[in-house]
């Protein structure tokens, strides 16, 4: 464990993550890694982008399945892209449409990528992982 | 979108996104990919010639 792990109360790390969580890649830019950020951003937007282009199923809670609730924590992991989707533009995905299934697993995969990524601006901020 | 296109296009981003979260240095991520992006395209075109045999039946019923 690094120095930066010691410490009593990872504030940044705190910080970093939730910003990772609102806007993808933000946390890694944040850290210095453009490059990086800019490919997580990328992979995540694009996906993001292609399961609404498919009309796929942007997951919300639904009374009586208990997996809608793991699935809508997932497909919120993109952060903000889900409220602008959810809450502005009043998405809701077509189930008649062809690619349905196909755009759910590209939204969902969109919030879970994001998550992990919390993950790692989490570790590396907080100093439990080294990274040059 | 083709289910293939589709199926491509979410294999080569699921590789660009764990090789650039797993390894560091451009050859390393490269080969990553490559293992993520083949083994998906692979995996699915060889799982679906194994289920090709079997027949689709009628619609399930909807609960």
């Amino acid at each position: 464990m690094t120095e930066a792990a010691k410490s009593s109360f990872p504030a940044r790390a705190v910080l970093l993550a939730g910003v990772a969580w609102l806007l993808p890649a933000s946390g890694h830019l944040l850290l210095g890694k453009r490059l990086r950020a800019l490919g997580f951003a990328v992979c995540i937007l694009l996906a993001f982008g292609l399961g609404i282009r498919l009309s796929g199923n942007l997951y919300r809670p639904v009374s009586g399945q208990p997996l809608s609730y793991l699935a809508t924590v997932g497909a919120m992991g993109v952060g903000a892209p889900y409220y602008v989707a959810r809450y502005a533009l009043g998405y809701q995905g077509t189930a008649e449409a062809p690619g349905y299934e196909y755009g759910t697993i590209f939204l969902l995969s969109a919030g879970l990528m994001n998550l992990l990524l919390v993950l790692d601006v989490w570790d590396i901020a907080s100093g439990r992982k080294e990274d040059e | 979108m083709s289910h293939l296109v589709l199926m491509t296009a979410y294999a080569a981003l699921v590789g660009v996104f764990f090789a650039l979260l797993w390894r560091r240095g451009r050859g390393e991520q490269a080969k990553l990919f490559l293992q993520i992006f083949l083994g998906m395209m692979i995996g699915a075109i060889l799982l679906g010639w194994l289920m090709y045999p079997f027949p689709t039946g009628p619609a399930a019923p909807i609960p």
